[in-house]
């Protein structure tokens, strides 16, 4: 899908430890529910890392495995997909297609040779600008943790 | 690849931006970025007068592209796109940076705030620079409706759009319109009259000024329904009714004269003759005649009621089965619900022995037994056992609470106590539910015997020495000569037709699946379909009219006369020639918009049904599916972007 072959030797893991940069991490937000509740982040001005970078999507379900992957080996120290409540999806039930292909995601990337913790699917609704707050602050933390340790 | 020639405004907000984010820098970052973007630094981008300055200063440079660095798309994209649509820049080449939500109100120091600005920035250079310029599309729609089932949800979603001046096609399986509360004498909570409720909302479509808006189809069912939003294509089988409406007078002498008898399935008893109504008072007022009953149409050799009627070419024993083809911009599905129709066991094949629906009709004056409440040998009852939740509430049977047994169960308790002076009266009651203002009136004027019962599958029938009992487990007794059963409401058959003829999604409990249950209950998840009243589940005549209501208004809001249906561009496309056919996007869409071309073997996209989710775009194994202003392309740049 991509036309580019992804290999263990660019994705993080490999070259972890040579770099002293600050992270950068990409959070893929769906238009509705997650992406409203970080605008609300932001009028309530609750901290949101410098780290993290959004990229807005309408649906979570919109977003292919493919396109994380990429993102881990162009350089990204961590992805996020947040997506609607289950239940909540604007769509129906993208969210519920995202939430699949992420659980087969997770299972994919030791072999890929990269850490899981480097990938966080989650809900967040349109009112939960602490919670956004919360777990990007707390992702960024995690994958901190995960660079300090190599 | 070369970059199309950038301007991007930056936008102070008032100084809100400008106080963490400073713009000069995010210049400097970004001045070497292959677009050699051209920048202009603006206090207030939204402010209206600053749009007209925006607006002069676009027209001078002549960008083929437009960033804009202000709040977040949710609140202004549709500001920005009108602004190059007047600047004669398609709306789509434009990319909004949401830096006040996502950089200068989240991070408190300036510096990593204008550094993630210029991220943000670079990311939709990069992104913009891959838009492609997308039109929206004007179709025009059919303001006429399609409506399935002519209950009261039905009539009143036909005669709120009849009088706005709409065309409405009513379609009817039954000989007659009303729906079941027609056939009630008395509704709850109040007690009103059914057919007085109903006769005049029936007189209206049927002879009311807005009628020549209203083409009714009785004895017809739809058979297939093509098309979508805004241009609907229903096929309709009608039976023969065998009786000219045109020259028909209603006179009903030819019921009165026809030796043939046929089950009465309207009143779960009795009979009727070949050629008749279901029960006086029907409408509209026109016999029909049982093909399988009339001695005429099966043998040939009966001619009483041709010569008794006043105006004997009003029988047309000719008549055949039609097919009517219904255009529609919408349809609205009508199809309501009915009670479980079978009986357990213990109850099934005993004499007197009612459901809700066949004591409704025992007990009504145009009914088998002209309203007197007798046993089925004529005998007045000296008990009635009413038995609540018959089947509901039960996970053996069904599940939920219909809502409305309760207070058709005090309705009964009070119409028996009337029609019988003296009856026992008594309540088998698992739970109850008698929500409303008015049905608290029922509920204290109350005066039967309430016994408690705790599953429906332990009862047992008796013969005691005063007559029947149904006896509890624990050993208690409850006389019952005559027993109303409150089965549950359950989907009709007309429900699951419709749903299926539409692929319409269904609840867990086989009713159509409302396109939201507290904010979108009449709508579906198919644009242009409608639902009023019971299809989206058991409910009172209240909320059947108040549905009708509902999804009459979402039709007229919908299919405005003259004005297009403008299809938004960001929706899903396939790429005919990289389809490998595999279908798996077929399963996808939760909006049908995706079909399947036989001819080609390849999947093709509705724009009109498309909602713009990109789960089909995701799923493609082939790539062949673009989201149109979100394609791979678009985001592989933003994130190379957002990773400089």
């Amino acid at each position: 899908m991509s036309g580019q072959t992804l290999t263990a030797r660019s994705v993080p893991e490999a070259t972890a430890g040579v770099r002293a940069r600050p992270l950068k991490i990409v959070a893929f937000l769906c238009n509705w529910c997650s992406y409203a509740g970080a605008d609300k982040a932001g009028a309530n001005q609750l901290p949101v890392p410098a780290e993290l970078s959004v990229v807005r999507v309408m649906c979570s379900g919109r977003v292919e495995p493919t396109l994380i992957l990429e993102a881990l080996q162009q350089g990204a120290d961590g992805v996020m997909v947040l997506a609607c409540h289950p239940g909540d999806c604007h769509y129906k039930e993208g969210n519920l297609r995202a939430f699949c292909r992420a659980e087969l995601l997770e299972r994919m990337l030791p072999q890929l040779g990269v850490d899981t913790k480097r990938f966080c699917f989650d809900y967040v609704s349109a009112a939960e600008a602490e919670k956004f707050s919360r777990i990007t602050g707390e992702f960024v933390e995690r994958v901190r943790r995960i660079e300090e340790h190599h | 690849m070369s970059y199309p020639k950038t301007s991007v405004i930056l936008c102070t907000c008032s100084g809100i931006i400008g106080e963490r984010i400073d713009w000069d820098r995010v210049r400097e970052l970004l001045a070497d970025h292959p677009s050699r973007p051209i920048f202009k630094v603006d206090e207030l981008a939204c402010g209206s007068d600053n749009l007209e300055t925006l607006a002069q200063w676009l027209k001078e440079e002549r960008p083929e592209r437009v960033v804009v660095a202000a709040c977040s798309p949710r609140e202004h994209e549709g500001t920005f796109r009108r602004l190059l649509g007047e600047c004669g820049i398609n709306p789509w080449y434009l990319q909004l940076v949401n830096v006040r939500e996502q950089a200068a109100w989240v991070t408190e120091d300036p510096q990593a705030a204008t550094a993630k600005a210029a991220r943000l920035v670079h990311a939709a250079l990069n992104r913009v620079a891959r838009h492609e310029p997308l039109h929206e599309r004007s179709v025009p729609v059919r303001t006429e409706v399609a409506i399935i089932g002519a209950g009261p949800a039905g009539m009143q979603a036909a005669l709120t759009l009849a009088r706005a001046g709409r065309q409405v096609t009513l379609i009817e399986k039954e000989p007659m319109i009303g729906g079941l509360p027609v056939r009630f004498d008395e509704l709850f909570p109040n007690l009103e009259c059914g057919p007085c409720l109903l006769e005049p909302v029936m007189g209206e479509l049927l002879h009311g000024p807005e009628s020549a808006h209203v083409k009714l189809l009785t004895l017809s069912e739809v058979t297939e329904i093509k098309g979508g939003f805004g241009n609907w294509n229903l096929t309709v089988r009608q039976q023969p009714r065998y009786i000219d409406p045109e020259q028909c007078i209603g006179c009903m002498i030819c019921a009165e004269v026809c030796p043939q008898r046929r089950a009465n399935r309207w009143n779960c008893a009795g009979e009727i003759a070949a050629v008749a109504v279901p029960f006086a008072g029907a409408l509209p007022n026109l016999p029909h005649i049982d093909a399988g009953a009339c001695l005429k149409l099966t043998a040939g050799e009966c001619d009483v009621c041709l010569a008794e009627c006043p105006v004997p070419e009003a029988l047309n024993f000719e008549d055949r089965e039609r097919e009517h083809t219904v255009e529609a911009g919408a349809v609205i599905v009508a199809t309501g619900a009915v009670e479980r129709p079978d009986l357990p066991g213990a109850f099934a094949g005993l004499s007197d022995v009612h459901t809700a629906y066949s004591f409704e009709r025992l007990i009504a004056s145009n009914g088998p037994n002209g309203g007197e409440l007798t046993l089925s040998d004529g005998r007045a009852p000296a008990s009635i056992c009413i038995v609540h939740c018959a089947g509901s509430l039960d996970p053996g049977e069904i599940s939920y609470c219909s809502g409305t047994c309760c207070r058709a169960a005090h309705k009964y308790a009070h119409l028996a106590a009337a029609k019988v002076p003296g009856i026992a009266v008594t309540r088998l009651v698992r739970e109850q539910s008698m929500p409303g203002v008015e049905a608290g009136r029922q509920y204290h004027h109350d005066h039967s015997a309430v016994v408690r019962y705790a599953a429906f599958g332990e009862l047992q029938l008796r013969d005691g020495a005063a007559g029947r009992e149904i006896v509890l487990p624990e050993g208690r007794s409850v006389a019952a000569d005559l027993i109303v059963l409150c089965r549950p409401v359950v989907p009709s058959p007309g429900t699951a037709a419709a749903a299926s003829l539409l692929d319409l999604d269904l609840d867990q409990q086989g009713f159509i699946a409302q396109l939201h249950s507290l904010s979108g209950s009449c709508a579906t998840s198919l644009k242009g379909v409608y639902l009023a009243g019971a299809c989206r589940g058991p409910g009172d005549v209240r909320e059947s009219f108040a549905t009708g209501t509902a999804a009459a208004g979402l039709a007229l809001s919908d299919l405005v006369p003259g004005r297009d249906l403008i299809v938004d561009p960001q929706v899903a496309a396939v790429d005919a020639a990289a389809c490998a056919g595999c279908r798996t996007c077929l399963q996808l869409c939760p909006y049908q918009a995706i079909t399947w071309n036989e001819g080609d073997k390849v999947a093709e996209i509705s724009d009109i049904l498309c909602h713009g989710c990109g789960t089909c775009v995701a799923a493609c194994p082939s790539g062949a599916i673009r989201g149109l202003g979100f394609t791979r392309a678009m985001l592989r740049a933003e994130i190379e972007g957002v990773l400089s």
